[in-house]
This record gives C-alpha cells, structure tokens and sequence, in this order.
C-alpha cells in the first residue's frame, strides 16, 4: 500500500528515474547523478528523516563507481507504529570513475559527515563543501585507496611486512 | 612453606618480589580484552597469582599484548613499552600477535610482533581460557627464576636493529631513539 | 583562560577497548572533541571479498567483541534474503533465544564496565560473575565461550542438547533472582544518581538529526525498536513490550538497559513454552564451495543491543561477495553524536558518557 503509493508518486516527480522493489521492504530507486541531491531533499521532506548509511560499490567493469544512499523513518509520535517506517529506500547513483567526485549532503542531512569521509580515504572519492577531508582510519600510505578492486592486498602483504628482518 | 622457598628468599629477595607481583597495564589493545575482565573478578581470581591491572605505564611490569595489533596501535604499543621501568616482561595473548593469525592477508595488521619489541612467551587461541592466563603466569615464574625472561636485555643490547624495524614501518618517527650514542 | 589539549588516548583506565578522543580543555571544561578512530581497523569488507559466503562467518563474528551474535544473524539475513531461503518454524524460535541471551549477557558486561568506572566495585564483579555463567550454557550449546559460530543462511547449525533447557532456566533464575540486590546496591543509590542525572543529555531532535538509534532515543519516551517495527524470527509471535524512560541523560539511559535485560528475561521464559517441541532446524543449502547467490543488492536491519544494525549487500552471481558494508550503531554514536554531546562536560565525565551511550570501538573501525 504504502509502497505502491510511494512509488507513484515518485515516478510522477522524477521522470527518468527507474524503482524496483525486488526484496521485501526495500524500495530501490535509480537515478542520475544530477538528480540525487534532490531528490534526498524530496525524499525528506516527505517524512524519511534517517540516514542510515553512505556506501559507495566499485564497478570497475563499467568503469564507474556507484553511491548508495539509504533513508528511513523515525516514528512519528511515541508509540504508534505505522506501515511507513517498515520501508528501507536505497538511492542510487553512478559517477565516473576518472574523475571521483561529487557533492556532500551536509545540509541536508547532519550525520553524513562521517561516512563521506570514511569513502574519501578508502575510495578516493573528493567530496565538495565537506568540512573537514582528514584521515580517519589509516596511517600507512598506499599508492592507491585500498578498497577499489585493482589493489591487491596479498601482493601488499609480502611487498612491505616480507622484507622486514627479523631481530637475532 | 617448604625449605626450598626459604633459600630463594634470602638468596634473592628481590626476584621473588617481582615474581609473585606482577602488575599489568590496563590497555584493551585488541579483540582479546573480552577475556581478561572475567580473569581478574570474582570467579577466576588473578589476584591470587598477584597480578592486578594499574593505571599507568610507569607502575607496571607485566605488559599483555591481546589480540591483534594495527599500525596506529604499533605505535602507542611501542611509546608505552618504552615507559615501563625496567624488569618489564611481555606477553602475546591470542595467535594474531604470532604469525598474523585470521587477518594474515590484511593491508593494516602487524604480522609478527617479534620483529618490534622483545616478546618472553605466547598463549596460543582463539580466544585463550581465563585459565590460560594462569598457566602462562606460572610459566613466566619459571623463566624468571632461571634468568630466562631477559627481553628487556635484548631490547636494550640489540636496539639498532628494533629500531630499523620500526622505521621501515613508519618512515620518520616523532620521538627520538631511546638508547642513544652519546 | 588558557585552553590545554588533551589526550584521552588508548592506554587509559576509564576507556574500555581501543579508541581515543583529543580534547580541548579549559579549566574543567571541555571546549572541543575529536574523535580518533582506526585502531581496530583491519579493513573487513575488503578481506570478505576474498573468501566464500560460507567461509566469511569467522571473520564476521570478529566485528563486535562483546556480542558477536547479531552480527552472525544479520549476515545470515542477508544471504537468505538474496537466495529466497526460508528458515524453519523451530530454527527460528532458537534463534530468538540465542540473540536474547546474548542481549542479556551484553548488558551485563556494560554494567560491569559502568560501574567499575563509578567506582561501584561489589556490582561490577556481581555482574561479571552472572555474565560467566551464562557463558556456560553458551559452550555447553556451541562449544566456544566468545566466538560461536553457531547460525547458518537457513537456520541453525544444530539442535539444543538434552537437558539443555532446564540447565538455562536454572542460569536465568539465578541471574533473575539477584536483580533486587542490583536495584538497592547500584539503581537507588543517590551517588550514582548524582554522578549520572544531567549528564551527557542527547535531547530527541538532536538526536534525529544525528542518527542516534536504540537505547538513546528510547531514553528520550519513543518505542524505537526494530523488533517490533519489522519483525524477524519469532518476535512476533510472542508478546512483550518496550520499555522507555524519561530525560535523555545517561541516568535515563541506564533504566533503559535495565528495563531491557528484565524483559529480555521474560522473553526467553515465554519463547521457551511456545517453541514447537520437534523439527527441523536448518533448511539445507547447497556446497558451500560451489555455491553462487544470485545478483542483486539488499539491505537488511536488525536490533542489536546498541540499537540498529544494518548490512547492505551486492552480489554479481558469484562465488564470492561483491561488496558488504555493515552499518553498525556505534559508528553515529561514537563519531557523529560523541562530538556533540561532551562539549560543556568536565573531564571527569567523558567515561561515563562514553558508556552509557555504549560506543564499542571495533565497531567503529571494522
């Protein structure tokens, strides 16, 4: 019901979009990569105020890489639960891989903060108007961002920690 | 207690004190911190064996590596081992410290410890036993007794090579060596 | 005034696991925080691309030290919602009791680590003592105290041995029985009600905006909990109820565990009775070494005791994972909401935030 209505109504707004819903309450929504922050702000301002997760898949194929976006509702009063927040809606969207850029969603939603950082280091996406593109996690440097598909983590492993002596 | 006790007591007053107190500092290093508070409360005792965690490096002289070691953690294993006053004995709990464990192909783990600080016994599993941090205890009491636990001696006598050791990991380091060419 | 910076660092008595926040004091006062993650990092998702779905199950019970059930569970939730495997009626009651007595023994081992940091001495070894001997009935039903690699993509490994259920009823009545010696020693005392009421307040929006999830925003008055907004396994065949509090502060918060590990309780007594008597446990799936999921991509949620964990999956038809990333619920409360929260707070209090909103540092870094 509420996805049927859901999805009407988006096809209405964003022609060019392209929704399945192949899993159970996973609405999967396809999108250009000029369409995607506005649609995150319609998608908002119909109720689904949770960001739960930025994550980014390295199609290395198609040379391109792909931004997942995935929102859902908080309730909307203390105890009432409602067929809305069983819904899960992933945000799509491909950009090239040369080039690895795109914008951040900082205004829109607060906690994106971190997760656009986490996929700068490890991905070597630049994210525009993000405040603070330090690193997180790593201390090494590498040649490449370690988690795109052409880096090899067992070549790694015996090219740097192999020739390491040991003390006798 | 039995006539032997008594002749290492007045033999050597001052190895038995460290034996039988030996003080661990409290850092949760890796995944084999879920393991230690069951040892050290009510149902496994530790401070029987006189083991008990204090707050600083500079109090300590049992140092328990748990579990894995990433490259940030190298190098606050190092600045706190550098700390300790010396007898300082090490121990590698878990088999990650040993050859590199489950996360043998990772691109941010140490493989093995030996090669950056002294090491004086393993504990081998995945997780160990609250038991098996008993035994290592006692067996440590063993090597202390027969001069064997002298990692803090290699580390001073061999701290050239250490310390190569570390720089091919780091590039620069931001503290000078310790044992100096004065 | 001067401001100092500060290194709330890893080798430190009031942090429990591997994290470090530098702060910027002035006087008591803290004025700015940053957190420090990475490490635990071993980087996860890429070492999962390298081995067989079925071989990863070792590797993902590592990412949460203290309860490392869920994170099994929602693995499994994923590759069945990929395949289209169902799990049997009695496979899924013992999966509900399985996760309940890891909630219980989760909680335990947070209020050992909030009280040893209050210097409450007599509950934090009460509490450890009870976690040991429901470890008991963990080896006794999996074979490993920590690590149980004990659920499957269609159900359970095994069934429950004999015996095994009047052995768990005398474990739960004997943590059961020592709760109104926790309430008078720990939950009514006045000193912890003045160490913890107005401390670290994460306020309702606030929180919405952060993304913080379970215990915090049920501390706040809303029933946010994934087991009844989308039910999975057998919750929603038995009745129970969520409990909330009032206030937003790590007082609050702490009812709110408490409340959760008595229910919790409750729930495995009842699940007990429903649980169809025979069948079977798991649904059999093919070679492990052989066995290619189809393609797409999904994203499945669950409700750990932290709040809500979420794992978002893309296969290509392979043998292997294309690409796996956990959202785990430590990651907003310890980067996104932390920074926020103790700015105003003296340093006295950073432990006792920390843990109250229950930030478990593998989780953050994977």
């Amino acid at each position: 019901m509420i996805m049927e209505e859901l999805k009407s109504k988006l096809e209405k707004a964003f022609g060019s979009a392209k929704i399945s819903s192949n899993y159970s309450n996973n609405l999967a929504i396809e999108l250009d990569e000029t369409q995607a922050i506005s649609m995150l702000s319609y998608l908002k301002n119909l109720g689904y105020k949770h960001l739960a997760l930025i994550s980014c898949v390295d199609w290395i194929e198609d040379n391109q890489f792909e931004l997942v976006y995935v929102l859902s509702a908080y309730m909307p009063s203390d105890d009432s639960y409602s067929e809305k927040e069983k819904l899960n809606i992933i945000v799509k969207t491909r950009i090239s891989r040369e080039e690895a850029k795109y914008i951040s969603i900082i205004d829109i939603f607060e906690n994106a903060e971190p997760y656009e950082r986490e996929i700068h280091e490890l991905f070597g996406i630049h994210f525009e108007g993000h405040p603070r593109l330090t690193p997180l996690f790593l201390v090494l440097k590498y040649d490449k961002p370690p988690f795109r598909k052409d880096f090899d983590t067992r070549q790694f492993v015996d090219d740097y920690f192999g020739n390491i002596p040991p003390v006798e | 207690m039995d006539r032997n006790q008594l002749v290492k007591w007045i033999k050597a007053p001052a190895k038995m004190g460290h034996k039988y107190s030996l003080h661990v500092v409290y850092f949760c290093t890796g995944c084999g911190i879920i393991e230690i508070p069951p040892s050290i409360t009510a149902r496994w005792d530790a401070e029987r064996f006189g083991v008990i965690p204090v707050a600083t490096p500079r109090q300590a002289n049992l140092f328990l590596i748990t579990g894995y070691v990433s490259t940030k953690t190298l190098k606050a294993i190092i600045r706190t081992y550098e700390q300790m006053p010396e007898p300082k004995y090490t121990v590698g709990f878990g088999s990650c410290p040993i050859n590199g464990g489950m996360y043998w192909d990772s691109y941010n783990t140490i493989k093995k410890l030996d090669k950056y600080i002294p090491i004086d016994g393993w504990i081998a599993g995945c997780m160990p036993r609250p038991e098996a941090v008993f035994v290592a205890v006692t067996h440590l009491w063993t090597l202390i007794d027969k001069e064997m636990a002298d990692g803090y001696k290699r580390y001073r006598e061999k701290y050239d090579y250490y310390r190569a050791n570390q720089e091919k990991v780091f590039g620069e380091m931001e503290w000078p060596p310790l044992y100096g060419k004065e | 005034m001067r401001e100092l910076e500060l290194y709330f660092g890893p080798q430190h008595l009031g942090m429990v696991g591997n994290f470090s926040i530098t702060l910027q004091v002035e006087g008591d006062r803290i004025v700015k925080a940053d957190a420090n993650p990475g490490y635990l990092h071993r980087g996860f998702e890429k070492l999962m691309e390298q081995r067989t779905w079925m071989q990863n199950f070792p590797l993902v019970c590592r990412i949460n030290v203290v309860e490392p059930d869920h994170i099994e569970l929602i693995y499994s939730m994923g590759v069945e919602k990929l395949a289209g495997i169902e799990v049997p009626p009695r496979g899924k009651f013992i999966r509900s009791i399985y996760c309940e007595m890891a909630r219980v023994g989760s909680h335990l081992f947070g209020l050992w680590a909030y009280s040893n940091m209050l210097g409450f001495d007599t509950v934090a070894q009460w509490a450890m003592y009870h976690r040991d001997l429901l470890l008991d009935r963990f080896e006794e039903l999996t074979g490993a105290r920590v690590y149980h690699i004990y659920l499957r993509p269609g159900g359970v490994r095994r069934d429950f041995p004999d015996g095994f259920e009047e052995r768990l009823v005398n474990t739960l009545h004997s943590i059961g029985g020592k709760v109104p010696d926790y309430n008078a020693t720990f939950f009514e005392n006045s000193v912890f009600e003045k160490r913890a009421k107005g401390v670290g307040v994460l306020t309702r929006e606030e929180g919405m905006k952060l993304g913080a999830v379970g215990h915090s925003m049920r501390a706040n008055g809303m029933k946010y909990d994934i087991r009844k907004i989308e039910p999975y396994a057998a919750y929603d065949q038995v009745d129970w109820e969520v409990h909330t509090s009032e206030g937003g502060d790590a007082y609050a918060r702490l009812f709110a565990i408490r409340d959760e590990m008595i229910e919790s309780v409750h729930m495995i007594f009842k699940l007990l009775d429903k649980m169809p008597a025979k069948g079977e446990v798991f649904t059999k799936t093919p070679n492990p070494f052989k066995w290619r999921v189809p393609e797409g991509d999904a994203y499945v949620r669950c409700e750990s005791s932290r709040g809500e964990l979420g794992l978002y999956m893309v296969s290509d038809g392979g043998i292997k994972p294309y690409r796996v990333h956990f959202r785990t619920p430590s990651y907003t409360h310890g980067l996104a909401a932390l920074e926020k929260v103790l700015v105003g707070e003296s340093v006295a209090d950073v432990g006792n935030i920390m843990i109250s909103m229950y930030v478990v540092a593998p989780e953050i870094d994977r």
